[in-house]
């Protein structure tokens, strides 16, 4: 035994550090926990559901389980069921890597009326999250405000064809909500100038595989820097599709309102050219994450270093870097922290881990997660790789199943 | 035979399915896997077969790991005649274009420099059907068969 780690949050950066401890001390005992009865977080509840490749991240994350010794432990809320001291007292180390998932608000006069809906509160409900609410009405020209990422994959999703689905593990209601969401046109809008915008050039390349859509590029303007021209250039390239669904790309806007009675009826902005009015049916906000407030996440970085935020306790992953990153990032950072902690660890033989999860009436473990997995993706329907169990209750009851046998 | 599996990663994927090779050769080889970053392209060696397992990131570029090995082999040139590799990309066709552009870019890189490519440059698709694993155990043994014919006879 050559200590006890807990990682809070099973997601991307949680399963990479557990990756990197293990493959460094594969002696070490690593127990993963979430929130919910599922793990792998973003890359189940956020990467896109046509991005399966990018999914595919996860078979690295189900060998640390299936062959390193890790340990899942699902369904078990910080502060509801266990605190957070409770498991510095039973663990060596403890990090913190629940990620962001709160959207940040568009702080703005009217960012708050009905018809303006979070990107993450969105994709959750796309992706089928247990805790998701119901999908909204967009209307006819949802706006997007942001222009990272997360605003380009929403956009894709909201403009693909049917047909463009296929191969995802888009459910069933997302995929009729989609098929009848009666979206005619959609602008999205970003505060910076199209050359420093925050999407990566690849993003954009593949909307030219859209086949329902026209695209329009106003204001793009130009650049003398070669990785921004190619940026303009995938822009350029987006304007030949001869598509129903319009989207227009608009630079260089910066929110200061929502306007609409008791709903967003237009976002005015503010630009180099002064003010200008953009109606729109709904405001999709892509504009960054922050803490959900189920950890105080600013006082417990108020000291970090270097992924350090007191002894034994450390953050990784967005949680301690902010909203920015790819999944790769999460890994190099992750690398860098497992060795600090393998430096710094110094295992207590009286600490007694787990034992303070096993306590615990309904958590799920690993292979009751394969018992989900299996379930998910035995029968999927044509066109589909994936059928998610939706609700808590089911993936509990599932996860059981072997255990009443 | 000696081989040594490089691969060039960025998300792990290459890493883990490299190591996997390594394993699955090593009850007949000795088999080692080495991440791109930590090789030196003066240490080439014309007993040794090289299995380049590589992934493609951004836009059609190389994985982190094999762009400190990209450059190495631009600035210092090393000749690496007689030297024998073959290539297996890990890439997604979601991004159609640019579609196992690392391991294209790693392979003309070999060759420039000399080295002769066993067998086609076989990609896997992660937005495909088919584990990685299932594709590149065949090509792996298929690579060793041809080096059988060649590693160690003059070039």
């Amino acid at each position: 035994m050559t200590g006890q780690i807990a990682i809070i949050g099973a997601g991307p950066s949680g399963c990479f550090l557990a990756q990197a401890l293990l493959k460094s001390d594969p002696a070490l005992q690593v127990d993963l926990i979430d929130r919910l009865p599922v793990p792998y977080g973003l890359v189940r509840y956020g990467v896109a559901a046509d991005h399966q490749g990018t999914k595919a991240v996860s078979r690295q994350f189900a060998r640390l389980f299936e062959r390193q010794g890790a340990r899942f432990f699902g369904n078990v809320s910080i502060g509801s069921d266990v605190t957070l001291d409770d498991l510095r007292g039973a663990y060596d180390a403890v990090v913190l890597a629940a990620g962001l998932s709160a959207d940040r608000a568009l702080a703005v006069p009217g960012g708050d009326l009905g018809g303006v809906f979070g990107a993450g509160k969105l994709t959750r409900a796309l992706y089928e999250h247990p805790e998701a609410e119901a999908l909204p009405q967009l209307g006819p020209r949802p706006l997007i405000v942001g222009n990272g990422n997360v605003a380009i994959d929403l956009l894709r999703l909201l403009a693909k064809t049917p047909e463009e689905l296929e191969g995802s593990d888009l459910g069933h209601s997302p995929t009729d909500w989609l098929a009848a969401s009666g979206i005619e046109e959609i602008t999205i809008t970003g505060r910076s100038p199209a050359a420093a915008a925050k999407f990566d050039t690849v993003m954009i390349k593949e909307l030219g595989k859209l086949g329902g859509v026209t695209i329009r590029v106003l204001g793009a303007g130009e650049t003398d820097d070669p990785q921004a021209r190619k940026k303009l250039e995938a822009l350029a390239a987006l304007e030949e599709g001869e598509g129903p669904r319009r989207i227009t790309f608009r630079f260089g806007l910066t929110p200061i309102a929502v306007e609409g009675d008791s709903r967003a009826e237009a976002v005015r902005f503010a630009s180099d050219a002064g003010e200008e009015v953009l109606p729109c049916s709904s405001v999709l906000t892509a504009i960054g994450f922050d803490a959900p407030g189920d950890l105080p996440r600013d006082l417990l970085l108020a000291e970090e270093s270097e992924g350090k935020l007191a002894e034994g306790l450390y953050a990784t992953g967005w949680f301690r870097r902010g909203p920015r990153g790819t999944i790769p990032d999460n890994r190099a950072d992750a690398k860098e922290l497992a060795e600090r902690i393998l430096t710094e660890i110094a295992p207590d033989t009286t600490k007694t881990g787990a034992a303070l999860l096993g306590a615990l009436p309904d958590t799920t473990d690993y292979s009751g997660w394969s018992r989900i997995d299996n379930a998910e993706t035995a029968n999927p329907p044509p066109g589909r790789c994936r059928v998610k169990i939706t609700t808590r209750e089911d993936m509990l009851r599932l996860a059981r199943e072997e255990e009443t046998q | 035979m000696n081989i040594n599996v490089l691969y060039g990663t960025e998300t792990g994927n290459a890493e883990m399915l490299a190591e996997d090779i390594a394993a699955e050769l090593e009850a007949n080889h000795e088999v080692t896997a080495i991440n791109l970053s930590d090789f030196d392209p003066a240490n080439f060696d014309a007993d040794t077969l090289y299995l380049l397992v590589c992934s493609t990131y951004g836009d059609g570029e190389l994985p982190a790991s094999a762009q400190p090995f990209a450059e190495k082999l631009e600035s210092e040139q090393p000749d690496l005649t007689g030297v024998h590799f073959g290539i297996f990309g890990m890439g997604d066709s979601e991004y159609e274009e640019t579609f196992n552009g690392g391991p294209k870019t790693l392979a003309e890189l070999m060759i420039a420099r000399g080295a002769s490519q066993l067998g086609d440059r076989i990609a896997h698709d992660a937005s495909g059907t088919d584990m990685a694993e299932d594709i590149a155990f065949p090509w792996a043994e298929q690579i060793v068969g041809m080096a059988d014919e060649t590693i160690g006879q003059a070039a």
